[in-house]
């Protein structure tokens, strides 16, 4: 029952896209924003709620991370209703868009709500190939070429993903079964796997194709790339939403790897993720448009939320995914309006706005281009304070307090070396470049309203004791 | 009989990456799928898994006639270029490939160790995965790319056949959904014409 | 020893009819009318009675490589597997004697293409080279492997053991061997997807181009010599990859290996007729293959033991 509430819109949404009328723009928006009905009931629900035997499962964290998804989906949904006047878009192109989001929904929500490894890819692989076409939306040779890159990227992380997830499957049968797919029984019996180098083996590979999908260390560049020749509520939804069910699996997998042998993975994904920030910081110095600048900000903060995750800091890595998920989309958003005249241009972006509209909208974005770098009321701020709190206290059990200080230090200087790079854009923003005339158009000013609103709501006391009851 | 079908997955793996024409690339991938569906069909008669019996012909019917069919359709509807030369030369090939092989069995030796049945057979399908990524970076043409994206999903489902003898049947039933919905992305993505709009 | 004695004389019989029957099934799959079965026998003989003649420039090479070319091969012969269960049969002799006994063979022949004074000799020669230098690592590996898979180095005792006890235990690597042996086959005897026998056209000689300026007798030894290397092959193939049908009585068994055999020529009739012919730099790839299958076959069966 739960569950047709849950995949209702989506399919409504499905079907509409078919009809030819003017009117069916609206009705697929409306589709857009009732997705986030069901969810909220989901919310409420006493949890662990049962959607569909053992397979799909509501638990505190992936109610989580759906709510967060729904509603940034929303954001990209009330962007999607002005982008003609950015961008020259065909309805034709509007309507396939809105069917490929309607799958790409429906394998959201399974792979996110998914208790099974093999349902969870099986909904991550669909939302990987309902993007593939998202991005071709956008009829340039540009997008073309980076929507078959994304093809074969995509399918090779998911298909290293499904590979650790067979032999995950593998080295379990023995104790479980065909049950040894679930995530809560392969938790609870952890322990007792016969093989633990097979598991670590297939959590190894998973964790690659997991690294690559997010654009970690050797894959750095395809992200962006991607981002930059798709339309910017594309950029939008793979920041916040697809990346998301990602850090999902990510959670759930190396929730049962700690249980196996923490030692091993904490090292592994600590070395690859400071790999990762060290190359990406560079690249973000050397970054030249918006698009690409928020991009590898976005892959810099999944490293982070990563990173805290494993160092035992859940609650930490929850608070940066929900504010990323929340700041990046309404970054990506907004630079449909810093760009709108000449692309490019980050001089004088925030410039030459007129009326009540462009001066809200210019004070938005400059705060969350300021809270992006974790200036104290971002909640970015808290996040990262939690998360290096818990890693010196990890450590404190270990022998290597020194080296554990030694690379939270490196991490600052690289995260200062960013700061830098976005302080000096938003001064360049800001004071420097022509004066040209900019319009903001109501719907895009409601997204990053209600991004605005949903950054204070994570804030709140209720918000932060939800997130510390998670684990 | 289950050591030959192996045997012949693996073979004709290799042979593809030596191949410079499409449509005989498609025809390796069609023997590599149907070497795979009769595994299928051979061990699920074995333990009498009635789940991978239908996957075998399920696996026969789409992988080893259906894609391959149509990916020929496609090529002549969009003009592929045919004659595809691998972009690592033969001579370093010969010495990868091997280098490969070598290094994943040796890798997965601890696993002979752990697993009593069928051990060989996770090392085999992990080096099928490397030679089936090598396959894609090799060549710079899309439609190799895509066989190569297609036997890299072939060398899962060996391991998923040979090293847990099968998964779910649930599992199984929705990749071959997502196969089938890869099919038509690449299909859409092929339209360039559309680009005019 | 009557048996053995009478497997040698079979081969050397068969072997000019194995070549024409392969020719043969070509002319009918292409609706041509097919030679007879006879007709290398006929070449053999029309050969001994035409006239020898020599070029000036050649040196006293010329006179003894035909021989020593074919010399080799009939020793080699010696050495293969029996055909019959309780035949006599050499067990010593492993994968490099057999490997070095043909490339003795082979060496002699360009030196005999080199020696013409001609350029297609020398060009044949280097090509013959080029196409040896990379078949012989591969054969040495794929011998070597049956022979561990055989639980013996010896060829001829390799081919009993494996009829005795067929390696269903490794498969894998057994078919891996069976691929590149018979790549090698193909490769070492001069079919079509390396070299035509058949043409003169001067950018696809390899054999050919070697022995153009031989006639008369020398033309006669050379023939019956790459008859004699085919039906060496074939025997090894049929014999190490297609054990059984040895337990049988003698005459049982020898039907069922001369079917073999030309199971085995009709494949390379098939192979020929449905392939082009590589170009000369493409060959290192199919070799390359094979070398690559040979050395699959060694690590699967060691490191797996599949």
């Amino acid at each position: 029952m739960m569950l047709a509430l849950l995949l209702a819109p989506a399919l409504f949404m499905f079907l509409v896209s078919f009809l030819h009328n003017e009117k069916s723009k609206y009705l697929l928006a409306f589709s857009s924003f009732v997705i986030l009905l069901p969810i909220i009931k989901l919310f409420t629900l006493v949890k662990p709620y049962a959607i569909l035997g053992t397979y799909l499962v509501a638990d505190k964290l992936d109610t989580y991370v759906l709510l967060v998804s729904s509603i940034v989906g929303i954001g990209v949904t009330l962007a999607l209703l002005t982008l003609d006047k950015h961008v020259k878009v065909s309805p034709k192109a509007n309507r396939r868009f809105y069917r490929f989001f309607a799958i790409f929904w429906i394998g959201l929500i399974f792979s996110i709500l998914s208790n099974h490894m093999g349902i969870y890819w099986i909904g991550l692989e669909l939302a990987t190939l309902s993007t593939v076409y998202m991005i071709k939306t956008n009829y340039t040779p540009a997008a073309h070429k980076e929507a078959w890159n994304y093809m074969i990227v995509g399918a090779i992380a998911v298909s290293l993903i499904l590979f650790g997830i067979i032999l995950m499957y593998a080295s379990a049968k023995p104790i479980l079964g065909e049950d040894a797919m679930q995530f809560d029984l392969l938790l609870q019996h952890a322990k007792e796997i016969p093989s633990p180098f097979l598991f670590e083996m297939g959590f190894a590979i998973a964790t690659i194709g997991m690294f690559i999908k997010m654009g970690f260390f050797p894959m750095n560049l395809w992200l962006a790339n991607i981002e930059r020749a798709s339309f910017y509520p594309v950029a939008a939804l793979f920041s916040g939403i697809l990346e998301s069910a990602v850090v999902v699996g990510f959670f759930r997998f190396s929730q049962i790897a700690m249980e196996v042998n923490y030692d091993h993975l904490f090292i592994f994904v600590f070395i690859y993720t400071i790999l990762t920030i060290f190359i990406v910081s560079f690249l973000i110095f050397r970054a030249k448009d918006f698009m690409r600048l928020f991009s590898l900000s976005g892959v810099e903060h999944m490293a982070l939320i990563v990173m805290f995750w494993v160092s035992g800091a859940p609650f930490a890595a929850l608070l940066h995914f929900g504010a990323h998920a929340f700041l990046k989309p309404a970054l990506f958003l907004s630079t449909g309006v810093l760009e709108s005249n000449g692309k490019y241009k980050i001089a004088g972006a925030l410039r030459g706005y007129k009326g009540k509209r462009g001066t809200i909208f210019w004070f938005l974005v400059s705060l969350f281009l300021l809270a992006i770098i974790s200036l104290p009321p971002s909640p970015m701020f808290f996040s990262e304070l939690y998360g290096f709190g818990a890693m010196i206290s990890t450590a404190k059990e270990s022998d290597h307090m020194l080296a554990m200080i030694g690379a939270v230090l490196f991490l600052l200087i690289l995260l200062s070396i960013i700061f830098y790079r976005f302080v000096s854009i938003y001064q360049s923003m800001k004071y420097e470049g022509e004066t040209e005339s900019k319009e903001v158009y109501p719907s895009e000013l409601f997204a990053l309203i209600l991004f605005a609103l949903s950054l204070v709501a994570l804030m709140l006391p209720d918000t932060l004791h939800y997130l510390k009851s998670v684990i | 009989m289950v050591d030959f079908l192996i045997g012949l997955f693996l073979a004709s793996l290799i042979v593809a990456l030596f191949t410079t024409r499409l449509y005989r690339l498609l025809l390796w991938y069609s023997l590599n799928s149907l070497t795979l569906g009769l595994l299928a069909l051979t061990i699920g008669s074995n333990i009498d898994d009635d789940g991978m019996l239908v996957t075998g012909v399920i696996t026969i019917l789409i992988k080893a006639v259906g894609i391959p069919y149509i990916l020929k359709n496609l090529s002549q509807k969009f003009h592929f270029v045919r004659q595809i030369t691998p972009e690592i030369k033969v001579q370093y090939a010969i010495m990868l490939v091997p280098a490969i092989l070598v290094f994943t069995f040796y890798l997965s030796e601890p696993i002979v160790n752990m697993i009593h049945t069928n051990a060989n057979y996770v090392a085999i399908s992990i080096s099928s995965l490397f030679l089936s990524l090598l396959l894609m970076m090799e060549h710079s043409n899309v439609a190799p790319k895509i066989i190569g994206f297609l036997t890299l999903e072939n060398s899962l489902f060996l391991l998923g056949i040979t090293a847990t003898n099968g998964m779910p049947m649930l599992v199984e039933l929705g990749i071959f959904f997502d196969l089938l919905m890869a099919i038509v992305v690449i299909n859409l993505l092929f339209h360039k014409e559309e680009m005019k709009v | 020893m009557i048996l053995y004695l009478l497997t040698l004389v079979l081969l050397v019989f068969i072997a000019p009819i194995l070549l024409s029957y392969i020719k043969a099934v070509k002319m009918v799959l292409l609706f041509k009318r097919p030679i007879s079965l006879m007709q290398g026998y006929r070449n053999f003989s029309k050969l001994l009675t035409k006239e020898t003649i020599i070029s000036k420039e050649s040196s006293a090479i010329t006179h003894y490589a035909p021989f020593l070319v074919l010399s080799p091969l009939l020793v080699t012969m010696f050495f293969l597997p029996p055909v019959v269960e309780g035949a006599y049969y050499v067990s010593f002799v492993d994968a490099f004697t057999i490997t070095g006994l043909i490339s003795l063979s082979t060496f002699f022949l360009m030196l005999l293409g080199l020696d013409s004074a001609s350029a297609f000799g020398g060009m044949g020669s280097s090509r013959e080279a080029f196409i040896s230098a990379l078949v012989e690592p591969a054969m040495v590996l794929t011998i070597f492997s049956v022979s561990l898979m055989a639980d013996n180095l010896g060829v001829g005792q390799a081919g009993v053991n494996l009829a005795q006890h067929f390696p269903k235990e490794h498969m894998a690597s057994y078919l891996f061997a069976g691929i590149s042996f018979f790549i090698l086959l193909i490769a070492e005897n001069g079919r079509i997807p390396v070299d035509n026998p058949e043409t003169h056209l001067e950018l696809t000689m390899v054999h050919e181009a070697m022995i153009l300026d031989l006639s008369g007798v020398y033309l006669a030894i050379i023939e019956s010599a790459s008859s004699i290397k085919f039906v060496i092959f074939a025997s090894l193939f049929a014999s190490l990859f297609m054990p059984f049908g040895l337990e049988f009585s003698a005459p049982i068994a020898f039907v069922i290996f001369i079917l073999k055999l030309f199971i085995i020529a009709t494949f390379v009739a098939l192979l020929e007729v449905n392939t082009a012919k590589l170009r000369l730099f493409k060959i290192p790839n199919l070799l390359g293959l094979s070398i690559v299958f040979a050395f699959l076959s060694l690590i699967t069966f060691y490191v797996l033991g599949a």
